[in-house]
């Protein structure tokens, strides 16, 4: 299947669970095996806080899922006070890229934009 | 023991004869040795007559999602903490002396369970057997399973799986520190804070005293999964603990971690 799901929250922690959760419901639909799963509940986790820290307040954050058998991109989006994509010597970017295959921060449009790739491990089973 | 009486004591006020009795059982306690049966006579019907204290008080946090006999469980507990306190010479109103305690009881219920999300008995019930399946399927594939496998095996939906999932994920302090400490010394030795994968790392400084306040076990799968890059199943296998679990501790220690890493 193609076609993206977006869920947008107001940038602060207590919304954070919301992305969290839609990315474990889209990590079924790409039949990941659980451990991946939860890596990347951690890792949506990680990428949504990392933003919510740096948002610039009263903006809001995008999630955006595009899932196909096997393989899943997250985009998670938002406007900081920075402006400059995360810095990559830190704790909790080592974090995310421990927790998936692929991780990118781009500035996109003004905005943060920061791109997680996750392929399923194992072959899939019939 | 006689039947308990759940109408609120508002209703019916006590008449002579059971403030009476109250009297005579809370000299009972304070004259006879604790743990003699006549202590223990006089220490069990005092609660037994209270509890219709502990329902009325119950019934108002009813309606905050958590279980009705759960509340009227730890408010007994706050019930049996007062009577075992209580000071018969300072003259007080036994029950002006409970309510704040049992109160209080019932409100440290709330404030610990406020992090873990509360399943419904259904999905509850379904702990067991996904939990069973998960591990059974581990050992068939030789890798973790997916949701789905998890649902076919169990026979019920990938929905439930994911929630039960969910709802473990959240489950954090308590039940973790349940499944025993046994500390597996052979990991540990293996893994120093020396670790090449951390030079790299900005504030290292900040993070190394925050890694060594994480109990021994999260420090090791921490480092196992973020620094050796093992994954979740390798790591369940080599500490000997489940994948779920494995799961549940790298998510508490991440959270501890960057709390302590913002809180500056």
């Amino acid at each position: 299947m193609s076609g993206a799901v977006t869920v947008s929250f107001p940038a602060q922690t207590q919304y954070v669970s919301l992305a969290r959760t839609m990315a474990a419901a889209m990590a079924v639909r790409a039949d990941l095996p659980i451990d991946q799963l939860e890596d990347l509940r951690l890792a949506v986790d990680e990428a949504a806080a990392q933003l919510v820290l740096d948002a610039v307040s009263g903006t809001e954050l995008r999630c955006v899922f595009t899932e196909s058998l096997g393989t899943l991109r997250i985009e998670v989006r938002g406007t900081t006070m920075s402006g400059t994509v995360p810095a990559t010597n830190t704790f909790g970017w080592t974090v995310l890229t421990a927790l998936v295959d692929d991780v990118t921060a781009t500035i996109e449009a003004g905005e943060v934009c920061v791109t997680l790739h996750v392929k399923r491990h194992e072959p899939v089973s019939a | 023991m006689t039947p308990v009486d759940t109408s609120p004591p508002g209703d019916e006020r006590w008449g002579d004869e059971q403030r009476a009795r109250e009297r005579e059982l809370l000299s009972v306690l304070s004259t006879t040795a604790v743990g003699s049966s006549e202590f223990s006579a006089a220490r069990q019907e005092l609660i037994t007559m209270h509890l219709p204290l502990v329902h009325h008080i119950a019934r108002r946090y009813r309606d905050r999602g958590e279980n009705y006999d759960d509340l009227v469980q730890v408010g007994t507990i706050g019930l049996i903490s007062a009577i075992d306190r209580f000071e018969i010479e300072r003259g007080l109103e036994f029950s002006t002396f409970a309510t704040p305690t049992i109160i209080g009881e019932i409100k440290r219920h709330f404030r610990d369970r406020t992090t873990t999300i509360r399943l419904p008995r259904r999905l509850q019930e379904l702990r067991g057997p996904i939990y069973t399946a998960t591990e059974d399927l581990t050992g068939e594939l030789h890798r973790s399973p997916t949701v789905r496998e998890i649902a076919d095996r169990v026979g019920i939906s990938s929905e439930d799986v994911l929630e039960v999932l969910e709802a473990q994920a959240a489950y954090s302090a308590k039940s973790l520190d349940d499944e025993g400490d046994d500390d597996r010394g052979g990991v540990a030795s293996t893994l120093g804070f020396e670790d090449p994968g951390m030079e790299e790392i900005e504030y290292r400084e900040s993070l190394r005293p925050l890694l060594e306040k994480l109990p021994e076990r999260e420090r090791q799968i921490i480092m196992m999964r973020f620094f050796k890059n093992m994954s979740q199943s390798e790591i369940a296998e080599q500490v000997g603990i489940s994948q779920m679990h494995v799961s549940r501790l790298l998510a508490r220690a991440l959270g501890e971690l960057r709390e302590g890493l913002t809180a500056d």
